[in-house]
């Protein structure tokens, strides 16, 4: 049996627990709430305005003026995540994490039932809840599909227990794109086929699927059918990346080539320190650029040889603006790197040929920033975007003033005390 | 509204069952007493695992305390500030 355990509205939910004020009030969590961006998430109570995840903070203000918008803490959803997953381990040790706020569990062995999944799902919802004051909606099912789509239907707090036949009762009747896996384009396309519920889809004509969709066709007409038969990957036996990237909303709409260029280079330099430090290289880079209309355009390139070196996913992504950025205003841009394979085990011709020195500067530049933290050295080139910084994700910039604070007054500052002289007055 | 403030703060910390808390804090002049701990959580930066907390105090004001090991000190975060 698998359970899916979804978080309530979770980045919301987590400020409304930690802040009791924040409680029964609309909420929505988003990035610097002074500047431009986008609603990252929305309690149950901003939702009936109209205001979703992904809508412009501009929108979502003038939807619902009352709310508390407050800026999120990436970091701290992470560690609440991660106490989630040790919770959820004491239960079983099949947990698969899916998301920051959604993992599978598994519950195997002769003795498992839907009563006794039902009695673990209850028990972890009301652990949740008592320990760090959340909701978490949970789907009880055969499988990681309809586990998932039953913990879906029934938010918040849901606890959904549903096996094939109760799967095909509540979903063959609703519309294609409530299916896990379709999204709008997808739908519009199977529409256009006739095909406008997921029951439609579970009776259509093989032939028909594949000719309209190559080899997810039939995979789809499965899924209808509420057929899956994906493992459950523990997290502790992991998987390979695909892909690792990072992208900007910029404060403001910007055609400014040498702000763009910076922030090219501080993301360039972003990706690369993460495949180096999960031992990836890759040899596809790819850049996003949103323009202020919100059209976007994604352009890769495949180098000879793979890579994990900042200067030349930069020089690449470079290359790739300068084709095909028409000095439109953007509002979001970013840089990716895909075909990833484990350093050691690729060709790679490139590394093989770098100067010693490279390699041990790089080293070197790495395990500075392993103690000091991320901030501790960035490219000086990217400085050119300095505002922008304040943003580093996982609050590097402050990081970056304490160092640069630390630094500027090493000789000056008298020598620490373990005890103050004067009481506290508590 | 939440005040992004980074304060060094003095703050009374019980150590408890190989954990810590805090229990008051001065700030503005003011002594904060801790009503309740309403979350924890971490972050590394660098070697460094600094310790987070939200707190709750009296009159439904709230705040984020940091300990910082490199110190050791304490940082007074974020407040709300009861402004809506």
């Amino acid at each position: 049996m698998i359970l899916l355990i979804d978080m309530d509205a979770f980045f919301a939910s987590v400020e409304q627990a930690h802040h009791p004020h924040l409680r029964g009030r609309p909420v929505i969590v988003c990035g610097d709430p002074g500047r431009r961006g986008v609603v990252t998430a929305a309690s149950y109570e901003a939702r009936p305005s109209g205001v979703h995840a992904g809508m412009p903070l501009q929108e979502a203000r003038r939807l619902c003026p009352e709310a508390e918008y407050v800026e999120g803490n990436p970091e701290k959803y992470v560690g609440i995540s991660l106490q989630l997953l040790d919770l959820y381990l004491r239960h079983s040790p099949d947990v698969e994490p899916f998301s920051v706020d959604e993992a599978f569990v598994g519950l195997f062995g002769p003795r498992v039932t839907f009563e006794s999944a039902i009695e673990v799902a209850r028990t972890i919802q009301s652990e949740v809840a008592e320990r760090f004051g959340l909701g978490a909606s949970i789907g009880i099912a055969p499988n990681k599909l309809i586990a998932k789509m039953a913990a879906g239907s029934r938010k918040p707090r849901g606890l959904t227990p549903m096996d094939p036949p109760a799967f095909r009762d509540t979903f063959w009747p609703l519309d294609i794109q409530e299916l896990w896996g379709v999204g709008p384009q997808l739908a519009t396309r199977m529409r256009s086929l006739g095909i406008s519920t997921v029951g439609e889809l579970a009776r259509a004509p093989d032939p028909v699927l594949s000719a309209a969709f190559g080899i997810i066709g039939p995979q789809l007409k499965q899924a209808a059918n509420g057929e899956d038969d994906a493992p459950l990957i523990p997290y502790h036996q992991g998987v390979d990346a695909k892909s690792m990237g990072h992208e900007v909303t910029l404060s403001e709409d910007c055609a400014d080539a040498g702000f763009l260029d910076g922030t090219l280079l501080r993301l360039s330099d972003q990706v690369a320190r993460r495949l180096r430090g999960e031992g990836y290289v890759g040899r596809v880079v790819a850049i996003k650029l949103r323009t202020h209309r919100f059209a976007t355009t994604i352009r890769q390139r495949a180098l000879d040889d793979f890579t994990d070196d900042h200067l030349r996913i930069y020089e690449v992504a470079r290359a790739l603006l300068a084709a095909n950025w028409k000095g439109e205003s953007l509002r979001l841009i970013g840089v990716s790197v895909s075909s990833l394979a484990r350093r050691g085990e690729a060709v790679q011709s490139d590394l093989f040929e770098r100067r010693t020195r490279d390699l041990a500067l790089r080293a070197a530049l790495d395990r500075v920033r392993d103690r000091l933290g991320e901030a501790s050295l960035v490219p000086a080139g990217s400085l050119r975007h300095q505002r922008s910084l304040g943003h580093v994700p996982f609050g590097a910039m402050s990081s970056a003033h304490r160092v640069k604070s630390r630094l500027s007054t090493a000789d000056s500052d008298p020598p620490t005390t373990p005890c103050p002289k004067t009481p506290l007055g508590f | 509204m939440f005040e992004s403030l980074n304060d060094p703060v003095d703050v009374l910390t019980a150590f408890l069952e190989g954990g810590f808390e805090p229990l008051r804090f001065r700030w503005k002049g003011k002594v904060v007493r801790i009503r309740k701990v309403t979350g924890r959580w971490s972050r590394r930066e660098g070697q460094a695992v600094l310790r987070y907390f939200a707190v709750e105090g009296g009159n439904d004001d709230t705040y984020e305390l940091c300990y910082d090991p490199r110190g050791p000190r304490w940082i007074l975060s974020r407040a709300w500030n009861g402004v809506a």
